[in-house]
């Protein structure tokens, strides 16, 4: 019996889950919602089974219809990719009662890091450092502000079942939490299917730096760190690897403090404990990512790891490819992400269709894209469209290079935030690497759209010509006009006598 | 032929003869040319090369995408610019107090009510897309005269949300 991987995501991820698993030898069952019935993960993919309407709550999100479809196709593991169920411990464990093997943690696992403020009491048993704050969730508007008051202003309220930044809101003042309660319950029981909230003390100009995590029976390692600060509505946009902020040392204790915390609920196969680093060199664990992340290449492109073929492996019961040692970072990686978002409407949703794909190559440039031409961008599933991964011997080199492949990118038939990238890739701050995880709400400059004279005096020949050019056709005047007008008119009196 | 066209709120006039433009002040060797099996079009003016994705609505409207940002451009040449211009400003649009819906999505919730006075920049209405609430905020300040969707309903892109008028001064 081959072992057989279903994949039970969409998109991007979808795709890259699909590519390792034909790297690993191993064969790859696709599901696809109605509207996702010719997405490139149906096209990839060995087998491929219908789940369900295109909304994720009767498709993506239902783990009846995922095992029913694991069951009908003979497979061996269950791939959650990220979002969806991918930090839902009834997943896993109901993957792992079906006598599937979960390539991802242990149900125990998510279940012991899924509850933020539970594990915020273990990692604080287990010394690793914690930002203050609520142990329990909150509802109560009148006990929030006791809270609040205590940890003093600003703090954040965060979904405890969260992530990704949906179910997320920092408060500036006591009158502004009852109503951000109410929207990150509501949004995080839209996302989540659990509306409890916590809060926290918000930690003014730090950076967000997370540590990859890689474990298999033996052994749990580290492999550095990824920056992800430059980040809109606590959404990453832009992430890197390694950090400018770190040095050799400071990421080796921050390594070990992630070491600590996956050892702590006795993790297995990738996963990322994000970290907020204040400037004065403190860092506070925040939570454990139990899944693949969304920006897994940069760390893929420094340490020459493959993170998902090594989930795979460990799955397997194989020991992971990575060295004793204690591995370094080599080079520089950048990813941006792009996402249907219009920059020059507020960063608002753009539906359409992809009318035309070229996707960036050359030396050093990698694309993790989830749609081909013809593909439907509508409102059901994420904003990410792909990612353009890149790597340098230099930060330098790399932001060069990231430039270059973003310019050769051309998507159309949806606006993205192409432009934006562009914009801050040519800041001297982000050139600098001086930022923190609200560098952009401080640069409202760079979310708007901008176009400088000379593009908007090309894009206005471009449509004086265009239009110059249609209203010739419309008016036939000579020669060839005027024998393919009789040419027509011959087929009419033949039509006629028809 | 001379054309002026609106681009992110300028007018920019464009003249064409034949190979040659005239476009700020400054005449060029241009020329268009369709990248076959795609809706890009290669733009060369001067020796600048240039390569956009163009998309024809009718009756001189063209959207235009280069480099992920998307602009709807209108071309418009002399006369009819003229008899616009004579009809008078404001000719034409509709409902100029109506806040519309930037997306298709979902109501979420209403944060005014009509009767209501709103300084500029004070949400009106949560909508959902994409698993996002995304707050629509008013332009300028006003009192709702009419909310024109209730919570839970699926609007449209364009679709009128909520209608302000202007405060009496």
């Amino acid at each position: 019996m081959p072992f057989r991987v279903l994949v039970a995501n969409r998109g991007e991820i979808a795709l890259r889950i699909i590519r390792a698993c034909h790297e690993e030898g191993l064969e790859a069952i696709a599901v696809y919602s109605d509207a996702d019935r010719l997405s490139p993960q149906v096209r990839a993919a060995d087998h491929a089974v219908p789940i369900g309407p295109s909304p994720p709550s009767e498709s993506y999100l239902r783990i009846d219809r995922l095992l029913e479809a694991a069951r009908r196709t003979g497979a061996s593991a269950v791939h959650p990719g990220y979002g969806f169920l991918a930090e839902r411990a009834a997943f896993a464990q109901a993957v792992e009662d079906a006598g599937l093997v979960f390539v991802g943690p242990p149900a125990r696992a998510i279940r012991a890091m899924g509850d933020k403020t539970e594990a915020r009491r273990r990692m604080q048993a287990a010394g690793v450092p914690i930002v203050p704050g609520l142990t329990v969730p909150v509802t109560d508007p009148d006990a929030a502000r006791r809270a609040a008051a205590e940890l003093g202003f600003p703090v954040l309220v965060k979904a405890a079942a969260g992530g990704g930044g949906r179910g997320m809101r920092v408060v500036q003042a006591p009158e502004e939490l009852a109503g951000a309660l109410e929207t990150a319950a509501s949004e995080a029981g839209k996302a989540f299917g659990d509306p409890a909230v916590y809060l926290e003390k918000y930690i003014e100009r730090p950076r967000h730096v997370e540590i990859q995590i890689l474990a298999d029976r033996e052994r749990t390692v580290h492999l550095g760190e990824r920056e992800c600060s430059i980040q809109r509505r606590h959404q990453k946009l832009v992430e890197e690897a390694p950090s400018v902020a770190l040095t050799p040392e400071l990421r080796q204790r921050m390594g070990q403090a992630a070491v600590a915390a996956a050892r702590a609920v006795d993790y297995r196969s990738a996963g990322t404990c994000e970290f907020l680093l204040a400037p004065d060199g403190s860092f506070y664990f925040l939570e454990m990512n139990t899944r693949i992340q969304v920006e897994h290449p940069v760390t893929e492109l420094v340490y020459g790891v493959d993170l998902v073929r090594e989930q795979l492996r460990i799955a397997q019961g194989l020991p992971m490819r990575v060295p004793a040692t204690p591995l370094a970072p080599r080079g520089w990686a950048l990813e941006c992400r792009i996402t249907s978002e219009d920059p020059a409407h507020g960063f608002l949703p753009s539906t359409g269709r992809i009318e035309y794909l070229r996707v960036p190559a050359g030396p050093g440039v990698r694309w993790d894209g989830g749609f081909e031409v013809g593909d439907e961008v509508g409102l059901h599933y994420d904003s990410l469209l792909g990612k353009v991964v890149v790597w340098g011997a230099t930060r330098e080199e790399a932001v060069r290079r990231m430039r270059r492949a973003l310019e050769e990118l051309v998507i159309s038939g949806v606006a993205t935030n192409q432009a934006f990238h562009l914009r801050l890739l040519a800041d001297d701050a982000f050139l600098r690497g001086e930022f923190a995880s609200q560098f952009l709400d401080r640069r409202p400059d760079l979310l708007a759209a901008q176009l400088s004279d000379d593009q908007m005096t090309a894009l206005a020949v471009a449509a004086a010509l265009a239009e110059d050019e249609a209203r010739a056709i419309r008016k036939p005047v000579v020669g060839d006009e005027i024998a393919a007008t009789r040419w027509r008119l011959a087929g009419l009196w033949d039509g006629l006598r028809g | 032929m001379k054309y002026f066209v609106t681009i992110g709120g300028r007018e920019i006039p464009v003249e064409v003869k034949g190979d040659r433009v005239t476009v700020a002040g400054r005449e060029y060797q241009a020329h268009l040319a369709p990248v076959p099996g795609t809706p890009l079009r290669q733009l060369l003016l001067g020796d600048r090369s240039l390569t956009v994705a163009m998309q024809s609505g009718g009756r001189g409207a063209w959207r235009l995408e280069s480099r992920g940002l998307r602009l709807d451009l209108e071309v418009v040449d002399e006369r009819t610019r003229h008899i616009r211009d004579l009809a008078g400003p404001g000719a034409g649009r509709t409902g100029g107090g109506q806040v519309r819906s930037p997306m298709p999505g979902l109501v979420v919730r209403l944060l005014v009510e009509p009767g209501e006075t709103v300084e500029a920049g004070a949400g009106l209405v949560v909508l959902e897309a994409m698993k996002m609430e995304n707050e629509l905020r008013a332009h300028g300040p006003g009192r709702v005269t009419a909310v024109l969707v209730a919570p839970g309903q699926a609007v449209e892109k364009g679709q009128p949300l909520v209608e302000l008028a202007p405060l009496s001064t």
